[in-house]
C-alpha cells in the first residue's frame, strides 16, 4: 500500500512538474498567464498523433518533429497575439484563453471529438516491488528529473540563464543594464512552450486524446505552481510532487473518493496559501505599487 | 457595375431574410429536429441514423398522412451539450420555434436532456429520448402526465435494466470462470465512473453479487473524466480480484481499459462500458484493449431479429461504421414515428401519443414496447427482457466487437434458452488463465 | 397635478441637459429604450430566450467587474458564486417550495456567504496568487456537488423548478428591469464613495491604508456585493433554466466571464454588459456555421484585443468624447471647448 502510493504518486507528480516548470518559468520571466501552456501541450500531442498515425513516422521522430514544431507555432502566437498588447496584463490574460479555446477548436475540427491515441515509446511495464509500473511512466520520471537538471544548468550556468533570471527579477533595471528584455521574453517563451510540448510527448502515450485534454492539467498546473511559489522552479517542482502525493493518498485510501482526488489535492493548496500565502518557497513581495 | 453589385447584395440579402423567416416553405413535409452534440460520436450516431431513416421513408415516397403523402426533412441542431448545457436548450428553443419542427430526437446528457424536456414539453411536440438513461426522464412523464407525456424513451432502457442485464452477464462469465480456472469463489471488484446514474447500480451490485455467489472485494470511483487510472488500477490488483465490473459512459473508459491490458491486470472486465461499444476503441487503446466486455446495442454479424442485419449492414455501407447506440434515431423514426402518424392519419401530437404509447412493435434491437408504473400511469418507459429489449454483451477479440451473449441464456427456470444468431463463445485473456491455471 | 408636472420638467432638464450631451449617455438611454420596447417589435420566443439569457449574464459580467475590475482583486472563479446562487435558489425553491421572487434573493445571499468564506481566507493573497487560487474554489464545489449526489443531484442537477413566471414576455421583462436595475445599482455603488475606495485599492493599497482605511473590510465588501449580484443572475439562471446543474460550476464557465468582463473593457460596468450583449448574441448568430462557432468565437477576442487592448468600450468612448483637461468632465468630441468650463479642448 504505501510502496504503491509513493510510486504514483511520484509518476503524477512528474508529470505535473513538467508542465508547471514551463509555466512558471514564462511567469517568473514576462509576468505572462498563460493559460494556453497546457493548449500547447494538447497540440504537442496531436502532432505526435498525426506524425505516428498518418505520415508513418517513428514515435521518437514524431515527438521531435512535434516539440520543434509546436516550439515554433508557441513563438508565433506570442509574436502575433501577445507581445503587441505585453502591457496590459488583463488583455493578455483573455488572450490567452482566446488562443486556448482556438487550439481546441481547430483541433476538434481536424481530428474530431473522439478520443485517439498514440503508441509508447517502449510498451510494457516492469514491476518494482511488487507494485506494476509502465516503462512510459520510469521515462516520464527520468525526463522530469533530466529537464529539471538541463534548466537548472541553463539558468545558473550560462549568460542566457543570468539573463533570464535577472529579467525575473526586475524587468526594468534588467532592461536599464542593457539586457534585451524583450528577447529574453521571447526566448523564455520558446523554452517555454517547448517544454509544454515536450511534457505532451512524454505524456501522451500513456493517456487519451481528445480537444478538451487541455483542462484537467491547467488546473493542476496552476495549483502546483501557487503551491509551489509563483516563478520558483524549486517551489515548482516540490508542489507537484506534494499535489502527486495527495491524490495518490485519496485513491488508495478511500476508493469510493476516488474521483474527489482533484478537489482535495486542490484543498492542500488552499491550506497551505493559508498558512504561507506567498507559497512554498515564493518569495514575499514586496507590496508591489 | 457598381450599382448592379449593390443592388444584387440587396437582393440576395432580401432573399436570405425570407428564407429565414418562412421557415413553413415546404408545407408537405414533416420536420424532424435531430438534436445532439454533433462533435462527438454520439451527436454523429443520432445523426447519422436519422439520415438513413429519412432515405428510406423519402425513398418509398414519403409517409402517409391521411390522403397524401408527406417527406421528411430533417433539422439538424447541434447542442453542443457536453460543453455547455445553455446551448442545448438554445438549440432547442431555436429548432422549435424558428424551424417549426413536427418532432425531436435525440439528447444523450442527462443534466441537458432534461432541461431540453421541459422545452419540448412547453411547445407539446413530441420527443424522443435517444441516449440519455436516466429513470427520472420517464418518471417525470408519470408523475405529471398532462405535461410530459410528450417525452418518449427511444433508446437505452433504463438504467435498472442496464444493471440488471450487467448481473446476468456477470454470473455468465463468473459461471465460465469458475468452471476453466476452477475458482471457488470469484471475487469482484467495482470501479464506477463517479456520476448519478451510477450510483443506483453500485448499491445494487453490492447487495446483488453476494447473491450470485461472489465476493465484493472493493468499489473504486474515478472521475468519468479520469485519464490515468494506473492508481486506481494498482489497489485493485492489490485485492486479487478476478472480475471488475465496470460502468463507464465517458471517456474514462479508453484509459481504463488500455492501462488494464497494458498492466496485463489479472482480471476480466464485464459490464458496461460506452467507449468500448465504438469501433474507435481498438486504436483508441492501441489494442490494449482486448477482452474487454460491455453491454451493447449493435454488434456486426449479431441478429436479434429479421430487421437487425439489414439496418447494421446498410449503416455500415452507408457510413462506415458499426452503429452505435444512438443510431437508434432511426429506429424511432422508422418504427415508432412513421407507422403511427400513418395510423392516426395526423401529425397532432396528442393524437399520436395513445397509439405511440400502446402500440408494439419490431425495431433492430428487439420488440419495443412501453411500461407503465406500478399505478397503472403511463412510464413512456422501455420494456425490457426476453421478448422484448434485451442488449446484447460483445467482447473485443482480436481486434473485432463480437457478440458473446445472450447465449443459451435462460431469464427463468424452465423459460425457453434465447441465442441471438452470431453469437460466438466468451474468450478469457490468456494472462488471466497463466495466473490462476493450476 | 402641479407636483407632477414639476416632476416631469425635472426629467425632462435632466434628460436634456445631462443625458443628450454626451453620445455615450444617449447610447445608454437608448439601450434601455430599446430593450424595454422590443417585445413591440417582435415576441419570438427564442429572441426573447437569447435576450433573456444575455440579460443574466450581464449581470454576472458586471458583477465580476464590480470586484475584479475595480478593486483589482482577480477572481478567475466566479463561476462559484453563481453556481451557489443556482444550487441555493434551486435547492429551496424545490425543498422548501419557495417561489422565484423568495428564492433568487435567498440565492444571492447564499453567494454572499460563500463570497465571505473565501473572501477571508483570500484576503492575505494577492494577485496572481488570487487569482489562480480563486479557480480551484468552483472545482472543489463541483467536487462537493458529486459527493453529496442526494441533495444535489450530481451531474444531473436539481430539476423541476417552478418558473420564473407565466409566459415568455414576462420572464423577459422580469430579467431584463433586473438587469438594468442590478447594472444601475452596480454603476452607482462604483460612483460612489465606497467605489472610489475600490478604485483606490486597485491603484495602490498601500496608499489606501496609509490614509487610514481599513482596505481588508472593503475588499471584504467588495467580494460580498459581487457574490450578491452574481447570485441573483444564478438564481435567475437556475429559474429560466428549471434546472441547476454542475455545468453552472466548470471552469469553462469563470472563464468565459472573464473574457466578455476583458473584452468589454473593466473599470467600467457597462463595459462588460455591452460586451454580453455583443458576444452571447454572437456565438448564437454563428449557429449557421455551427462546426466554425467557437473558432470564430476565439478570433474575433483576439482580433478585437490586438486593436483595443483595453476592451471595446473604452476604446469607442475616446472617440467619440474628449475629456476636458481642466475639469474632467467629458465632452463630444466635436467640441472645440469644454460645455463646463469652457477650457480649450484638443
Amino acid at each position: 500500500m504505501i510502496l504503491d502510493i509513493i510510486i504514483s504518486g511520484l509518476i503524477s507528480g512528474s508529470i505535473y512538474a513538467l508542465l508547471a516548470i514551463g509555466f512558471s518559468l514564462i511567469f517568473g520571466v514576462a509576468r505572462i498567464i498563460n493559460i494556453a501552456h497546457t493548449a500547447f501541450y494538447m497540440v504537442a500531442s496531436y502532432c505526435i498523433y498525426f506524425g505516428t498515425h498518418k505520415l508513418g513516422l517513428h514515435p521518437i521522430w514524431g515527438m521531435m518533429a512535434a516539440v520543434i514544431l509546436v516550439t515554433l507555432f508557441g513563438l508565433i502566437c506570442y509574436k502575433l497575439f501577445i507581445d503587441p498588447i505585453r502591457e496590459h496584463e488583463a488583455a493578455v490574460l483573455i488572450g490567452t484563453i482566446a488562443m486556448a479555446i482556438a487550439m481546441q477548436e481547430i483541433m476538434l475540427l481536424i481530428f474530431t471529438g473522439d478520443y485517439l491515441s498514440v503508441p509508447s515509446l517502449i510498451g510494457g511495464y516492469l514491476k518494482i516491488f511488487d507494485v506494476k509500473v509502465f516503462y512510459q511512466q520510469v521515462l516520464t520520471f527520468g525526463m522530469a528529473l533530466l529537464i529539471l537538471a538541463a534548466l537548472w544548468a541553463l539558468l545558473m550556468k550560462t549568460r542566457l540563464g543570468l539573463a533570464i533570471r535577472s529579467t525575473a527579477e526586475d524587468r526594468e533595471v534588467a532592461n536599464l543594464m542593457g539586457m534585451n528584455e524583450s528577447r529574453v521574453a521571447m526566448i523564455t517563451m520558446g523554452i517555454s512552450v517547448g517544454l509544454a510540448a515536450l511534457t505532451g510527448a512524454v505524456i501522451v502515450p500513456l493517456t487519451t486524446l481528445s480537444p478538451f485534454m487541455w483542462m484537467h492539467p491547467l488546473i493542476m498546473m496552476m495549483a502546483v505552481v501557487v503551491l509551489g511559489g509563483l516563478g520558483s522552479i524549486k517551489g515548482s517542482f516540490v508542489g507537484a510532487y506534494i499535489l502527486g502525493f495527495a491524490e495518490a493518498m485519496v485513491v488508495f485510501l478511500a476508493p469510493m473518493g476516488a474521483y474527489l482526488k482533484g478537489s482535495v489535492a486542490l484543498s492542500i493548496m488552499i491550506l497551505v496559501l493559508l498558512i504561507r500565502p506567498e507559497g512554498l518557497f515564493g518569495v514575499a513581495f514586496e507590496e508591489e505599487r | 457595375m457598381k450599382k448592379t453589385t449593390v443592388s444584387w447584395t440587396v437582393l440576395l440579402g432580401v432573399c436570405f431574410v425570407m428564407a429565414m423567416s418562412f421557415p413553413a416553405w415546404g408545407a408537405k413535409t414533416i420536420k424532424i429536429g435531430v438534436i445532439g452534440p454533433m462533435n462527438f460520436v454520439q451527436g454523429k450516431g443520432h445523426w447519422n441514423g436519422a439520415v438513413m431513416a429519412m432515405e428510406k421513408i423519402n425513398a418509398r415516397g414519403g409517409i402517409q398522412v391521411g390522403n397524401k403523402k408527406m417527406k421528411i426533412k430533417l433539422v439538424k441542431a447541434d447542442s453542443n451539450e457536453f460543453l455547455n448545457v445553455m446551448d442545448a436548450t438554445n438549440a432547442m428553443e431555436l429548432i422549435l420555434t424558428r424551424d417549426k419542427v413536427d418532432f425531436i430526437v435525440g439528447g444523450f446528457r442527462s443534466e441537458a436532456v432534461l432541461a431540453m424536456q421541459d422545452i419540448a414539453m412547453d411547445y407539446k411536440k413530441i420527443f424522443i429520448g435517444c441516449g440519455a438513461a436516466h429513470p427520472k426522464l420517464c418518471l417525470r412523464v408519470a408523475g405529471d402526465y398532462k405535461r410530459y407525456k410528450y417525452f418518449f424513451r427511444g433508446t437505452p432502457f433504463n438504467s435498472r435494466y442496464l444493471v440488471k442485464t450487467c448481473f446476468i452477464q456477470m454470473a455468465t462469465v463468473g459461471a465460465i470462470l469458475k468452471k476453466v480456472l476452477n475458482i471457488p469463489k470469484v471475487k469482484v471488484a467495482i470501479v464506477a465512473e463517479k456520476a448519478m446514474w451510477v450510483d443506483p447500480m453500485i448499491k445494487a451490485a453490492q447487495g446483488f453479487i453476494p447473491k450470485m455467489g461472489m465476493e465484493v472485494v472493493g468499489t473504486w470511483r474515478p472521475s468519468a473524466v479520469a485519464t490515468d487510472v494506473t492508481a486506481e488500477l494498482s489497489a485493485v490488483q492489490r485485492t486479487g480480484a478476478h472480475m471488475i465490473f465496470t460502468t463507464f459512459s465517458s471517456s474514462v473508459g479508453i484509459p481504463f481499459a488500455r492501462q488494464a491490458g497494458e498492466l496485463e491486470v489479472p482480471a476480466v472486465q464485464v459490464g458496461i462500458n460506452v467507449e468500448a461499444q465504438k469501433d474507435g476503441f481498438w486504436k483508441a487503446t492501441q489494442g490494449m484493449g482486448n477482452y474487454v466486455m460491455t453491454l451493447n446495442t449493435y454488434c456486426r454479424d449479431v441478429e436479434a431479429n429479421v430487421l437487425t442485419k439489414p439496418f447494421v449492414e446498410t449503416y455500415i455501407k452507408r457510413f462506415g461504421e458499426v452503429p452505435t447506440y444512438t443510431a437508434d434515431t432511426y429506429a424511432a423514426i422508422v418504427y415508432n414515428l412513421a407507422p403511427a402518424i400513418e395510423q392516426a392519419g395526423t401529425l397532432d401530437a396528442d393524437k399520436l401519443i395513445p397509439i405511440m404509447e400502446t402500440r408494439e412493435y419490431l425495431s433492430p434491437g428487439g420488440t419495443v414496447g412501453y411500461l407503465k408504473d406500478a399505478e397503472g400511469r403511463h412510464l413512456h418507459d422501455l420494456k425490457w427482457g426476453p421478448g422484448y429489449l434485451t442488449s446484447l454483451g460483445v467482447q473485443w477479440q482480436d481486434g473485432k466487437l463480437k457478440g458473446v451473449w445472450p447465449n443459451r441464456w435462460k431469464a427463468s427456470k424452465d423459460a425457453p434458452a434465447i441465442t441471438y444468431k452470431g453469437i460466438v463463445p466468451y474468450k478469457i485473456p490468456p494472462w488471466v488463465i497463466k495466473k490462476y491455471k493450476k | 397635478m402641479g407636483i407632477l408636472g414639476f416632476y416631469l420638467r425635472k426629467l425632462f432638464n435632466i434628460v436634456k441637459r445631462e443625458m443628450l450631451v454626451l453620445p455615450s449617455r444617449i447610447v445608454v438611454g437608448l439601450f434601455f429604450l430599446v430593450l424595454l420596447l422590443l417585445p413591440v417589435v417582435t415576441q419570438d420566443p427564442y429572441v426573447l430566450r437569447i435576450l433573456v439569457l444575455t440579460s443574466i449574464f450581464a449581470i454576472l459580467a458586471a458583477s465580476w467587474d464590480l470586484l475584479s475590475g475595480f478593486t483589482g482583486q482577480m477572481n478567475f472563479g466566479h463561476a462559484l458564486f453563481f453556481g451557489v446562487g443556482a444550487y441555493t435558489a434551486a435547492l429551496l425553491n424545490l425543498h422548501a417550495h419557495i417561489p422565484p421572487w423568495g428564492s433568487i434573493p435567498l440565492g444571492g445571499l447564499g453567494a454572499v456567504l460563500a463570497g465571505l468564506i473565501i473572501g477571508i481566507p483570500c484576503l492575505r493573497l494577492r494577485g496572481t496568487y488570487l487569482a489562480l487560487t480563486t479557480l480551484a474554489f468552483p472545482i472543489i464545489l463541483m467536487g462537493i456537488v458529486f459527493a453529496f449526489s442526494n441533495i444535489t443531484g450530481g451531474e444531473l442537477g436539481v430539476s423541476g423548478l417552478s418558473r420564473l413566471s407565466g409566459s415568455r414576455l414576462s420572464d423577459y421583462y422580469i430579467t431584463v428591469v433586473v438587469m438594468l436595475g442590478l447594472c444601475t445599482i452596480m454603476w452607482k455603488i462604483t460612483d460612489s464613495n465606497t467605489g472610489i475606495i475600490f478604485h483606490a485599492i486597485r491603484e495602490d493599497e498601500v496608499a489606501v491604508r496609509a490614509a487610514g482605511i481599513n482596505t481588508t473590510r472593503y475588499k471584504l465588501l467588495a467580494f460580498c456585493l459581487s457574490g450578491f449580484f452574481a447570485g441573483i443572475s444564478g438564481g435567475l439562471y437556475a429559474h429560466f433554466m428549471r434546472i441547476a446543474g454542475p455545468s453552472t460550476l466548470e471552469v469553462s464557465m469563470s472563464f468565459t466571464v472573464v473574457i466578455w468582463a476583458i473584452f468589454g473593457g473593466i473599470v467600467t460596468i457597462y463595459g462588460p454588459v455591452g460586451a454580453v450583449f455583443i458576444l452571447f448574441p454572437l456565438l448564437e448568430f454563428f449557429r449557421f456555421w455551427p462546426e466554425y462557432r467557437m473558432l470564430m468565437f476565439a478570433v474575433i477576442v483576439l482580433l478585437t484585443l490586438l486593436y483595443m487592448p483595453d476592451g471595446l468600450f473604452p476604446w469607442l468612448r475616446d472617440k467619440v468624447e474628449t475629456e476636458c483637461p481642466r475639469c474632467k468632465i467629458r465632452n463630444v468630441a466635436t467640441r472645440k471647448t469644454c460645455r463646463v468650463c469652457t477650457a480649450p479642448l484638443d
